[in-house]
Formats: structure tokens, C-alpha cells, sequence
């Protein structure tokens, strides 16, 4: 699924933009989502994503005739919320170790909720409502890498690098942070099977 | 967890992930950036970056950045090597009265401040630091406690 270098998304259908408003409004959805998914606060996405169409502007020469403007694009939305959250990540990091869950730990087995017919009535906005919810409550050190893992196919070294931690860490939280997310989706009367049809 | 379970539980998680779309920006980003762009775009050229300055006054500040720096190892060099460098150092020192007794009353105090500590005896000095040490320590154990505390409760895991 990852075995290849990561190549950053790039959204499809999205030619090359001439005028920068259009550019930035087929764009602004993907950077959004992008940085809200990694730092999970709307207020500093929105910060991030004027950051990151500010600094689009100055390339705008470049991006407007360029194909991979998207990923370009993607690339710096993930490094700016990485930036950000390493900022305060380091003011906590003595206290969100203290003490913290051993590694290595064998993950507690998750049992997924037999298929049924609950979502049945329940459109595609309101699917995404309870996953989008699901992945928020994850903590950072399980969402993070989950999302530049599931979203933007960046391989686990790769992520160990920008994170700052080791492998086998990264490792360990992915898979955490699958079984914790299909743990709040069974809570939530959800499951897998359902939401993937 | 087996690895069948693992690869199972990874690919229905990337189906699910993969699926969401984009979330809706807010109505007021594109303004916001439209803005800020509008307000770069009016300051003026000395109020923006280096990189941004007209080509000739760039080449004219590091041309006089250039010769400013070697006027000033020129000088150093003429000033040290000149008779006048010794007469400079007297009038130098008369005019700077002040820092010598600035530095006699620092020295005055120090040797006071060393006094009095001496005359402390050891255990309470040793217990007194000790005890800031341990006061120190609680505050930070209290504090990374109850952020723990806090977090596990938002965790879900």
C-alpha cells in the first residue's frame, strides 16, 4: 500500500488556473482538510491553509502552469501543520511522557461490530460527520501519523523522520490509533464494514 | 492483534479514511487571503524582506555594507599601530571614571554577600537548598500529573 516513495496526492481533474482566485477556491477544500485533519482546530486550519495560499501566491508563476500544483500545494499544508504542532508538541513533551503507556505493549485485540443494517438510511454526509468525529478524538501522537500515513501515503520512515521519533514508535501508534478508531466507531453504533459498504 | 487481523484492520481503515471527502472551507478564507495579499502588496518597499527591495538599492546597501566593514578594519588597524593609541587609552580611561566605581561597588557587595553566606552554618544551608529542590520537583510531578489526568480523560483510548 506504501511500498512505493511517497509521492504527495494529487487531487485529479484540476488543470493548471491562470487567475489566482480560481486557483485558490478549487484548492482551498483539499488544504483546508488537509491541516484541520492534522491539527484538529478549525481556527489555526483556517490560519494555515491563508498561510499556505499566501506563500502559493509568491509561486503563483510557477503553480498556475504547473500539473502537480495540488500536491505542491498538499506538501506545504502538511509541513505547516507539522511545523505547528511541533511548537507546542515541544512546550508538553515533559509532561505528556511522564509516565506514559509503555511501547511495545501488545495492542488490546479489536473486535469488530458484526455487519448491520444501522447506517441503512444514513446519507454519505452524515457517514463522513461520524468518522471525520472518530478521528478528532484520537490524540495527537495516534492522529498525526495516521493521517499522513492514510492520507498522504508518506511511509512509516518518512514519518518517523518528520515526526522526530522512532520507527517502531510510529509504527506502534498507527496500528493504535486503527484499533482506537474502529473502537469509537463500534461505540458509536458504527462499523467498518458498514461505513466501507 | 495477529497479522491477519493487522493487514485486515489497516486496509478497512484506509478504505474508510480514503472515502471521506474534503471538508468544506470556511466562506471567509479566500477573503481573508485576498486581503492579506492586498495589504503585502501596499507596504512599502522598505517594509518588506531583503528579497523584495529594487535590485539598485540592494547593490547599494551591500556596497556600503561592504565598505562600511572595511573602514572599520582599516581604522582598527591605523588606531592600533599609531602613537596615538596610547594617549587614546588614557583619555579613554579618565572619561569612563564611573565603570571603575561601578566595579568597586559590585566587588564591595559580593564580598558582603560572601560574608554573610559564611557565616550561615552548613545545615541550614544545605537543608534550605534541599528543600527547594524537593519543592521544585512536587511542583513539576503535580503538574505532569494532572496534565496526564487531563488528557486521559479527552483520550478515548
Amino acid at each position: 500500500m506504501n511500498d512505493e516513495t511517497k509521492v504527495q496526492n494529487e487531487p485529479s481533474g484540476l488543470g493548471p488556473t491562470d487567475d489566482f482566485t480560481t486557483f485558490m477556491r478549487k484548492y482551498q477544500d483539499m488544504v483546508f482538510t488537509t491541516s484541520a485533519r492534522l491539527v484538529r482546530n478549525d481556527a489555526q486550519a483556517e490560519d494555515i491553509s491563508q498561510e499556505v495560499f499566501i506563500k502559493a501566491h509568491e509561486h503563483f508563476e510557477m503553480l498556475s502552469k504547473s500539473p502537480s500544483a495540488g500536491g505542491w500545494l498538499k506538501t506545504v499544508a502538511t509541513n505547516l501543520s507539522l511545523n505547528h504542532l511541533q511548537r507546542y508538541r515541544k512546550r508538553w513533551k515533559f509532561f505528556s511522557e511522564f509516565g506514559s503507556d509503555t511501547d511495545g505493549e501488545e495492542s488490546p485485540a479489536v473486535e469488530f461490530a458484526a455487519p448491520d443494517t444501522f447506517f441503512a438510511d444514513v446519507d454519505s454526509d452524515e457517514r463522513r460527520a461520524w468518522v471525520e468525529e472518530a478521528l478528532s478524538k484520537l490524540p495527537d501522537h495516534q492522529r498525526v501519523p495516521l493521517v499522513l500515513y492514510h492520507f498522504d501515503d508518506i511511509p512509516y520512515d518518512e514519518i518517523a523522520r518528520r515526526l522526530g521519533v522512532s520507527l517502531a514508535k510510529v509504527k506502534t501508534d498507527i496500528l493504535r490509533a486503527r484499533a482506537a478508531l474502529a473502537k469509537i466507531l463500534s461505540r458509536g453504533g458504527a462499523s467498518l464494514e458498514a461505513l466501507t459498504g | 492483534m495477529n497479522t491477519n487481523d493487522k493487514n485486515e484492520l489497516e486496509a478497512r481503515v484506509h478504505r474508510t479514511l480514503r472515502s471521506l471527502p474534503n471538508r468544506r472551507a470556511p466562506s471567509g478564507l479566500e477573503a481573508r487571503v485576498l486581503a492579506e495579499l492586498t495589504r503585502r502588496a501596499a507596504l512599502p518597499w522598505w517594509r518588506k524582506s531583503f528579497a523584495h527591495w529594487p535590485s539598485a538599492f540592494r547593490f547599494t546597501f551591500l556596497a556600503l555594507s561592504v565598505a562600511a566593514a572595511a573602514l572599520l578594519v582599516y581604522g582598527a588597524i591605523t588606531v592600533g599601530n599609531s602613537q596615538g593609541a596610547h594617549a587614546l587609552s588614557g583619555g579613554l580611561s579618565s572619561g569612563f571614571g564611573w565603570f571603575t566605581l561601578a566595579r568597586d561597588i559590585v566587588l564591595a557587595a559580593r564580598d558582603r554577600v560572601a560574608s554573610l553566606v559564611a557565616s550561615v552554618p552548613r545545615v541550614w544551608l544545605y537543608g534550605g537548598a534541599a528543600v527547594i529542590a524537593v519543592s521544585y520537583a512536587a511542583i513539576g510531578a503535580l503538574g505532569a500529573a494532572t496534565y496526564r489526568a487531563l488528557s486521559v480523560e479527552r483520550s478515548p483510548s
